[in-house]
């Protein structure tokens, strides 16, 4: 086949370029995994049904999931076109969690010396990454089915852009158990959580984003 | 890729984008232009190999044009398609080198001809065949005969969105099978 003929054969009744093709996808994923999510915590962990007595904490922490999970969103799609830069979206994730840190330490400087480890480790920091982790999983594998349908030239940085957003859907869910009111705790330990299927997806990134 | 192709391309680009055929057609011919001089440079002068990478990169291109953000230059996004085909490209090689080595050695032996006629070997009947029945119906229909792709899903008693798929699906197909050949 000439190159020249396979020109005509892609022009020929192209149509206009698919509108959005990469946010439809990311926001299918974002979908599944959001209700992978959810209905992961509530079915194995259970609704805490004090949600309602948390209040500002509550917000906060709703806040900070809701954040990481724009701007990770954001990532993906930039890291799913090829040439296109990317690197401003990372510090939009960086920012996230470095603004809330800036909360958590005014909190953690105003308290008593005696409620600061309190503060830090709560009653669940143990288990709180591991089942952030464990809720992301769907989402994990929702975001890389979104991705191996767009154009990702950099496949480490997209599986760890991946990894980050399935994160914070993990988080989300498992925002409606968690019974922790620290800013502080959910800096540590959510972020941490966050970033575990973020380390997957950059490891597992060049095996299944090839194409 | 320079400001000045940039410049010339841009337009034409986005009247494409936006369902321009003829403008498809003359990017496309634009962009194949520079992607022989690209890979030619960097895969030591002309061979099927780079006329492979130029179908290949063309292919990839149409295939994903949705992800082209109207914000970033046409070139960095088209250099992007064409640095990780080329990346791919030498990743196969280097992981089977030896045996890619004796095979084209051999080849070459054989028929000195195909490197004089980059490309010609495989025709574009011989790929078809290679599709799903319905894949290549959609292709001959609305590509080479150019039919509507409501006239197409009438004649082949689909829907129009079947005949999208299938037409997606099966340049998915032929992109698959140009990477795999040596």
């Amino acid at each position: 086949m000439k190159t020249e003929q396979l020109v005509e054969l892609l022009a020929r009744q192209a149509g206009p370029a698919p509108r959005h093709a990469v946010e439809r996808r990311v926001a299918m994923a974002a979908s599944l995994g959001a209700a992978g999510s959810i209905a992961g915590a509530i079915g194995a962990l259970g609704l805490n049904t004090s949600l309602t007595d948390m209040g500002v904490a509550l917000a906060v922490k709703l806040a900070y999931v809701a954040a990481l999970m724009l701007s990770a969103a954001w990532f993906v799609d930039r890291v799913a076109r090829p040439g296109t830069p990317w690197r401003r979206a990372l510090w939009a994730v960086a920012t996230v969690v470095l603004a809330m840190a800036l909360l958590a330490a005014t909190v953690w400087s105003r308290a008593d010396e005696t409620q600061r480890l309190d503060l830090l480790l709560g009653r669940s920091w143990a288990s709180c990454p591991w089942r952030v982790a464990a809720l992301s999983v769907p989402a994990l594998a929702a975001v890389v089915w979104a991705l191996r349908g767009l154009a990702p030239t950099r496949p480490r940085w997209a599986g760890f852009a991946a990894g980050l957003f399935a994160g914070s859907l993990g988080a989300l869910g498992y925002a409606l158990y968690c019974p922790e009111l620290s800013p502080l705790f959910v800096l540590v330990w959510y972020t941490a959580g966050v970033l575990l299927p973020a380390a997957l997806g950059a490891l597992l990134g060049p095996l299944l984003l090839r194409w | 890729m320079r400001n000045d192709f940039e410049d010339q391309l841009r337009p034409i680009w986005l009247d494409a984008h936006a369902g321009d055929e003829a403008a498809y057609r003359r990017a496309l011919a634009l962009i194949a232009d520079r992607l022989r001089g690209y890979f030619a440079r960097r895969m030591g002068g002309l061979s099927p190999d780079v006329e492979d990478l130029v179908q290949e990169t063309l292919l990839a291109l149409h295939l994903q044009r949705g992800t082209y953000d109207t914000g970033v230059p046409v070139t960095a996004w088209v250099h992007g398609i064409a640095r990780h085909k080329l990346v791919d490209l030498w990743r196969r090689r280097g992981r089977s080198e030896g045996l890619f080595e004796s095979f084209d050695e051999l080849a070459d032996d054989l028929h000195p001809a195909v490197h004089e006629e980059p490309g010609v070997q495989r025709d574009l009947d011989q790929l078809l065949g290679s599709l799903t029945a319905a894949q290549r119906q959609a292709i001959v229909d609305t590509k080479l005969e150019g039919l509507s792709v409501a006239d197409a899903a009438r004649r082949a008693g689909v829907s129009e969105s079947a005949i999208k798929v299938n037409v997606h699906r099966g340049l998915k197909r032929l992109a698959g099978l140009i990477r795999g050949l040596p």
